[in-house]
């Protein structure tokens, strides 16, 4: 039997596919083959694996050795990027417009301010005022691959990466196998396609406010993506702050689901979808009804 | 803020993430931009009209590679110049280029043959082909037909872009093949036009020419609101060149300019001969090009300011100027453009007024001169253009425009005779044009 090439990889055998398991993007992530053969799981699964760990150390911003270190250390000069970095930035671009500048790759270094304990500790306006000088996409010059950005600010390509990591791995599990493939970084997830026998896969979801409770969707095909985290909050004077924060005030948005999940074709489409109607805030269901995609909210 | 259904957008650029193609995508991509139009072209005193319906269409292949077809019907009729000029006093009798049949020219009258007439049918392609994110290839090809007249092109252009996309660099190499199979036959150079059904002087039935062009330019986005364009153009013609229909006056007199008559030697005795006075036109077989274009746009807070320049030169001796100025005033839905262009042009050297009998012309029919032409569009000439563009865009990505010129052009003779200078030529062109998605 061929041994799994890392100890960091485990692979089990459930009633009709194989589940494997690896840590990955600060996720427990999770790789479901429906597959008979324990060496062409082992094979996706590597591969899957492969994947999620190239695209974490490639885009990380806790390391020092990759683009997005260069980027950010620039201290103001024109940094070239490789392809793969240019349809990920051209991406994010694309999403601020479409956002009006709500959705904004910069807009990390307000952590520097917020931190989200579940304390009171609610940053002074004066301190976000400093940090939010040196956020804004629009202070980017971004050409032909090329981008320049004034010392003190940073990209984030966090918000995308998890996805992106599923969607790729999604792909490179359809080039191994026709049957299908259910990838889950941290509860964002896609298909390679349907099951056998019309059977679907059952994905759990947390809910909010019942201890860690999960409730089970049935997936078919495509992919489903929750943005929010119930935990990650400041309460002060009866006021809840949540982590979703607004990159031209630099403040949290008022009325933010703890939640969102959104079904989509592509696990970057449902992602940036629920983080879109993170943004609107109270309006959030009402901008995932325009949508008309399927959403579980709380 | 106002909510926006963001769903399709999404989905696009998803896919540019991704790099798969989506259903979605797949449907955007399937679209045509389509561009109809019909144009009028009208000389005055009877002249040449053309009829022009044209058809291009062109859509996107994948992320980045395009195609563009192009389709173009002429009808023309009338009367076009055949070389000689008008003489006071004295009606003028010609054959038509069949060599069948004659027309005569009242006295004072610019002579035309009204014979004139052609379809042709213009087919072309490009297909520009991404090499990497910076630059591409267009290669292009190009077929025109006419009853006399079968064109066709290849061409290849490669683009390259530097300079975060501000600077693109051209460099195109385009060849051409022609031939021409003229009514009744290839005239001889210089040989008379002979009294009809007397046997036309002709050297064969077809002749081929080739075109070969290298084209450098360089586009430069100078600011948000303005762009320039340089190009050079070496070309290299060889081949036949000679215009088949026209011919040159002979006289005997250059102060009179009346052509020779039967009085006259009797190579030129129509009555015995057959040989009218005038000969078949003669060009040089190889003429080489160099033109420069220059062309700025600048955007004002609304309106769009259009200027070019071209310089023309060739070894046949003629330079010319093209100087064009288009204002686009920016309505509140809808857009004026006015427009004017200047051209200026100088006489091929071999550009004559007549030959003379003794010194151009001996008296048994042999030729002294290397060249000659009597076409008007190798004088020394001007030519203003006046236009007026209204452009409506319309829903869906659709737009409408019609655009009106009335054209003036003038010929510089030179010391000629009085009564026989080229007129002037008048003209007008309407053209209506509706471009769509489909």
């Amino acid at each position: 039997m061929k041994k799994l090439q890392s100890s960091r990889l485990q692979l089990k055998h459930e009633a009709g596919y194989w589940q494997g398991h690896f840590f990955a993007m600060a996720s427990p992530c999770e790789v479901l083959m429906e597959v008979d053969d324990k060496k062409q799981a082992a094979r996706i699964l590597e591969a899957v694996s492969a994947e999620a760990l190239r695209i974490e150390k490639k885009f990380s911003r806790y390391r020092d050795d990759n683009i997005v270190f260069k980027i950010n250390h620039a201290e103001g000069a024109a940094v070239s990027v490789d392809d793969e970095t240019a349809r990920l930035i051209d991406f994010a671009d694309q999403l601020t417009r479409m956002s009006e500048g709500l959705f904004d790759i910069t807009s990390g270094v307000l952590r520097k301010v917020w931190k989200f304990d579940g304390s009171d500790r609610v940053p002074k306006a004066s301190a976000v005022n400093v940090v939010l000088q040196h956020i804004g996409w629009s202070k980017v010059q971004w050409h032909d691959q090329v981008l320049r950005m004034p010392a003190g600010m940073e990209i984030d390509l966090g918000g995308i990466g998890k996805e992106y990591a599923v969607d790729r791995c999604v792909q490179i599990a359809r080039g191994l196998t026709t049957a299908s493939v259910l990838v889950n970084f941290g509860g964002d997830l896609a298909t390679t396609g349907e099951r056998r026998n019309g059977a679907s896969w059952s994905v759990g979801r947390l809910v909010t406010g019942k201890d860690n409770a999960v409730a089970l969707f049935k997936l078919y095909r495509g992919a489903i993506a929750t943005s929010g985290d119930a935990h990650r909050f400041l309460m002060k004077e009866g006021v809840r702050y949540s982590h979703v924060l607004n990159p031209q005030t630099g403040w949290s948005v008022p009325g933010a689901p703890h939640t969102v999940s959104v079904a989509a074709p592509t696990c970057v489409e449902a992602g940036m979808m629920s983080t879109m109607a993170m943004l609107q805030g109270v309006q959030a269901e009402e901008f995932l009804k325009l949508q008309e995609v399927d959403y579980w909210l709380d | 803020m106002q909510l926006k259904k963001i769903k399709g957008r999404m989905a696009v650029a998803t896919c540019a993430l991704l790099q798969a193609t989506s259903p979605m995508a797949s449907a955007a991509g399937s679209e045509w931009d389509v561009d109809t139009s019909f144009l009028y072209y009208g000389e005055a005193d009877g002249r040449v009209q053309a009829f022009e319906p044209a058809i291009h269409a062109g859509r996107a292949l994948g992320d980045d590679d395009r195609i563009e077809l192009r389709l173009v019907a002429d009808a023309l009729t009338g009367a076009t110049p055949n070389g000689a000029y008008a003489i006071d006093g004295v009606a003028q009798t010609f054959t038509t280029p069949s060599g069948n049949s004659s027309y005569t020219i009242a006295p004072g009258e610019q002579p035309l043959d009204d014979t004139f007439h052609d379809t042709r049918i213009a087919l072309g392609a490009d297909y520009t082909q991404s090499l990497d994110r910076m630059s591409r290839i267009i290669w292009g090809a190009n077929l025109s037909t006419e009853y006399d007249y079968l064109a066709l092109g290849v061409s290849a252009n490669y683009a390259r872009d530097f300079n975060n996309r501000n600077t693109t660099l051209n460099i195109g190499l385009g060849f051409n093949n022609d031939s021409v199979d003229p009514e009744g036959g290839v005239p001889t150079e210089f040989a008379p036009m002979k009294v009809a059904d007397t046997g036309k002087n002709v050297s064969g039935d077809s002749e081929t020419k080739t075109i070969t062009d290298l084209m450098i330019g360089v586009t430069q986005v100078v600011n948000r609101k303005t762009i320039v364009q340089l190009n050079l153009t070496l070309g290299s013609v060889s081949g036949y060149q000679n215009d088949p229909y026209k011919i040159v006056t002979v006289t005997a007199d250059p102060a009179t300019g009346l052509p020779v008559n039967g009085t006259d030697p009797s190579f030129f005795d129509s009555g015995v001969t057959g040989n009218l006075p005038y000969v078949y036109e003669k060009r040089p077989d190889s003429r080489q090009k160099n033109i420069l274009f220059f062309k700025a746009m600048h955007h004002l807070e609304e309106d769009v300011v259009d200027f070019s320049y071209r310089y023309y030169s060739d070894d046949w001796g003629i330079n010319s100027h093209t100087l064009g100025l288009k204002y686009r005033y920016q309505l509140a839905d809808s857009y004026l453009q006015p427009q004017v262009r200047y051209y200026s042009q100088s006489a091929a050297d071999f550009y004559r007024h007549n030959l003379v009998l003794g010194s151009d012309i001996d008296v048994s029919g042999n030729v002294l001169v290397d060249y000659a032409s009597h076409d008007y569009r190798l004088a020394e000439s001007e030519t203003i253009t006046l236009g007026l563009k209204y452009g409506m865009p319309m829903a869906n990505d659709s737009e409408f425009s019609v655009r009106a010129g009335l054209i003036t052009q003038s010929v510089n003779d030179g010391a000629v005779p009085a009564g026989q200078e080229t007129p002037d030529l008048d003209a007008m062109m309407l053209q209506v044009n509706y471009s769509f998605v489909w």
